[in-house]
């Protein structure tokens, strides 16, 4: 055995020596995928051409929504008509945020960086906000004026209010732009799909009860009608009993579409009370309305008891399976439903008024960065510039001319007949070809904006000029639900969500924690075993709320939103 | 024949060891660690006047207490009982079986148990419904089930693995002493009791001080995992925190601090533990 003081000194001198090389170590200034070559007589290259160099990318999403694979050909056209050897991963991480955070702090980023943003209030903007604040970032305003589609950002009433201030010109960098927020559509209130989600209800039940789900516009109708299906005793496509109201397509959440009568907002949980002042949902009844109809639900067994935890594969598969009489929430779209076996109920009442669609004034959603170490980042701006123009969106989303298309007479694509035969049969072989429009979103990245499909290739699906029935199903569902009447009175906002202003909160931390605290506390409320547990549950996270600040903060929302710049989504 | 293993401590135990320094620390992207500003001790204040802090301590301490001296004997018992079976071909089999689950990762055992134990649909409970009874325990989300599951659960994932240490101490103990008990008439409890039982007792003291050195780390995935609504205010430790503010929330220097608190404890009680054993066995880890 060594003496006490001998091991602390065989301990010590190594703990000494790495703190040395840890902490004097200098961040990298220069990345390794930085490196480009030098750039040759561009004579001769066609007029897209840019640079003969590499650019890499680093992408904070999840495999679901990017695909890592490219299609060697599709490389090559990127190749022949900017130059540019496109090449990018996808970060893996147990979710993209904590990949985000890890990537940044490693501080080893190549060319540039993509990552999910919807808005301002989205849990990536503190994070890239430090990073561009802290100098992690190029400037891109100066290179995007001498571009075709992004050079459209800087045009008066183009961005919407939260892109434009609140993402990418923040009034504290005085006209500097760190985030190319992306999926902005060219016109206001455009809309690619005639998507409607929400609770679906299985239509050979809805049939049998002599239903109509349309009708059914309040809770307590849901409540009604799911006891009528209890005592009917339905059974699945495997001949078992039916769970009645059955989570998500995509797992066990909370699912306010379910009972959007008995919530402040669908999406958040700030509103305006009768009085017209901003309140968090936690300062009304909406909660205990909610907590008490859902222990009715579970008590009464009309909810399967793993809504709000169910994994995904197994919600899905018991949807699949038919096993749920009510999905709680999926979308017209989904194509095990192209056949309108499920079909969509209400929509419901949102808290107490009826429903009315609502559009943002424009879309957006992701964005890319270019770290500061990044050499001759106004390639990349360019390169961004290629693949959002006419002509790279075609190739990102048609693929190539000829292989995959032909054009028709006015220049839009028609996409060939095996392509999209192959599609129907072998969606993973279709995939392979590389483009958008068999599944391979790669382009969306650096190339989705300025979004206008029909202006830019008349047809508002992919395919659909070739093949009509293409999104038929989901049309005729559309059509059902009234989707085109319902666009007709939809209210069309340019608003910020209601967590785009932390940054501005000093009880920012604080008062997020209690804000995520406050929606697991309603779920752990709904499996209480009486009313009472459940306020108890309710009232500690409340308090924790106002602890943290919530008043001012509502005083906050309340002055952003007198003002018509900053105009809040409640 | 030192140097790899000196070179392996230096690199994967000593130079992380320099990323402490965070936590007095406000981290900045774009610099070191050195040339980040000092922040003192403000990040263990935080801490301390975290509305949660008191919660998450309590829970990690039952948590890693119900391990450690509950979970102690489970794989000791399973030692002595292997160190019993004479067929060496059942032996061999038995012992492999139980060193199983210990390659298995958290996700598929949390998954396995919430397919075994989901209401209505899981083995358990249509046995229940088999025999007449209430087949719909969401068990996995009941707080009074969730003792009995994270610890069943983690005995059952550890036990074969940690039993190898006590076997291989066992296979060391002097035979002739198991055939002057036998000459003296001794049973096979009384042999256990008086000589199994004692000859491994410094590798149980030496095994027990060294875990101590967790005890505020309670294992995060199996916790992450097993979380629920209705059990999660028993089921929030330091180690989910940790993660939850260090990496979802950004907060890297407040993590570290909250994690060096963690080490810290662990070291005194290693340090506390190890005096004391030398003192009333003589055994000890140095």
């Amino acid at each position: 055995m060594l003496k006490n003081t001998k091991l602390l000194k065989m301990l010590a001198v190594p703990l000494i020596a790495s703190l040395v090389m840890t902490g004097c170590a200098p961040k990298e200034k220069n990345s390794e995928n930085t490196k480009q070559e030098t750039i040759k007589d561009t004579a001769g290259k066609p007029a897209t051409w840019i640079a003969d160099r590499k650019i890499k990318g680093l992408i904070f999403m999840d495999a679901d929504d990017i695909t890592e694979e490219m299609n060697p050909e599709v490389l090559k056209q990127i190749k022949d008509k900017t130059g540019i050897d496109f090449e990018f991963n996808l970060m893996p991480a147990a979710n993209s945020l904590d990949g985000l955070i890890a990537g940044l702090a490693s501080g080893d980023l190549p060319d540039f960086i993509a990552f999910y943003l919807n808005h301002s209030g989205r849990k990536e903007m503190p994070i890239v906000l430090k990073a561009a604040r802290e100098g992690m970032f190029t400037d891109l305003t100066p290179f995007i004026k001498d571009t075709k589609i992004f050079s459209k950002y800087l045009q008066d009433g183009y961005l919407p209010l939260d892109t434009k201030n609140g993402v990418m010109f923040r009034p504290e960098f005085n006209g500097a732009a760190y985030f190319m927020h992306m999926n902005v559509s060219r016109e206001p209130g455009y809309m690619t799909r005639k998507t409607l989600g929400g609770p679906f209800i299985r239509k050979d039940i809805a049939d049998a009860l002599n239903v109509d789900p349309r009708t059914i516009t309040t809770s307590e109708q849901m409540y009604e009608l799911a006891k009528k299906i209890k005592a009917d005793n339905f059974k699945d496509n495997n001949g078992k009993d039916i769970s009645v109201i059955g989570p998500r397509y995509w797992g066990g959440t909370e699912v306010k579409a379910l009972y959007s009568d008995l919530a402040i907002n669908v999406n958040h949980t700030f509103g305006r009370d009768k009085e017209g002042k901003i309140v968090h949902e936690s300062q009304t009844d909406y909660p205990l309305k909610r907590v008490e109809y859902v222990q009715k639900l579970l008590k009464e067994k009309l909810m399967n008891p793993e809504f709000y935890t169910m994994d995904e594969n197994r919600a899905t598969e018991g949807i699949l399976n038919g096993s749920f009489a009510i999905v709680a929430d999926m979308h017209n779209y989904l194509d095990f439903n192209k056949d309108m076996h499920y079909l969509p109920i209400g929509p419901l009442n949102e808290g107490d008024k009826p429903f009315r669609m609502g559009l943002d004034f424009k879309s957006s959603g992701g964005a890319w960065a270019i770290p500061s170490t990044t050499k001759k980042p106004e390639d990349i701006v360019k390169f961004a510039d290629f693949l959002a123009s006419r002509e790279g969106k075609l190739l990102w989303q048609y693929g190539i001319e000829g292989r995959d298309y032909t054009l028709d007479a006015k220049g839009n694509p028609i996409v060939n007949k095996e392509v999209s035969e192959m599609k129907d049969k072998d969606p993973k072989a279709a995939k392979a070809l590389g483009f958008a429009g068999v599944g391979n979103s790669w382009g969306e990245i650096l190339g989705n904006t300025d979004v206008d499909r029909i202006d830019d290739f008349g047809e508002a699906e992919y395919g659909s000029a070739a093949q009509s029935q293409v999104d038929e199903g989901p049309l005729k569902i559309a059509e059902y639900w009234g989707w085109d009447e319902k666009r007709k009175n939809a209210e069309i906002s340019d608003t910020y969500s209601p967590m785009a202003f932390f940054g501005e909160f000093s009880k920012e931390n604080e008062l997020k924690a209690a804000l995520d605290n406050y929606n697991e506390s309603i779920i752990r409320a709904y499996y209480a075993k009486s009313l009472d547990e459940a306020k108890k549950i309710l009232g500690e996270a409340s308090k924790q709320l106002h602890a943290a600040g919530l008043e001012d903060y509502l005083a906050l929302l309340e002055k952003k939103d007198a003002d018509p710049n900053t105009k809040v989504n409640l | 024949m030192l140097i790899p293993c000196f070179a392996s401590f230096i690199i994967f135990s000593y130079i992380p060891m320099g990323g402490l320094l965070l936590a007095f620390k406000e981290f900045k992207f774009n610099q070191s660690v050195l040339e980040s500003p000092w922040v003192g001790f403000q990040y263990f204040e935080q801490f301390f006047n975290d509305y949660k802090s008191m919660t998450l301590i309590k829970n990690t301490l039952i948590i890693s207490t119900m391990k450690l001296f509950l979970g102690l004997p489970f794989p000791i018992l399973l030692a002595l009982m292997f160190n019993e079976i004479k067929n060496r071909w059942f032996k061999n089999i038995a012992q492999s079986i139980s060193y199983l689950p210990h390659f298995m990762s958290w996700v598929i055992v949390i998954g396995l148990m919430q397919r075994m134990l989901a209401p209505d649909t899981g083995l358990l409970n249509e046995t229940i419904t088999f025999f007449g009874g209430n087949g719909n325990t969401f068990f996995m989300n009941e707080a009074h089930y969730f003792y009995q599951i994270m610890f069943g659960s983690h005995i059952w994932k550890t036990i074969g693995w940690d039993s190898i240490i006590y076997l291989a101490a066992i296979a060391g103990i002097n035979q002739d002493m198991y055939e002057a008990a036998k000459i003296d008439g001794a049973s096979k409890w009384a042999e256990v009791w008086n000589i199994t039982l004692p000859s491994i007792r410094p590798t149980i003291l030496i095994v027990f001080i060294l875990s101590l050195g967790s005890i505020l780390s309670a294992g995060f995935d199996q916790l992450y995992l097993l979380k629920m609504p209705g059990n999660a205010e028993l089921v929030d430790i330091l180690d989910t925190y940790v993660i939850r503010v260090g990496l979802q929330q950004g907060q890297y220097g407040y993590a570290t601090a909250v994690g060096m608190m963690q080490g810290v404890i662990g070291l005194i009680l290693v340090v506390v533990a190890n005096r004391f054993a030398r003192k009333v066995s003589g055994t000890s880890v140095w």
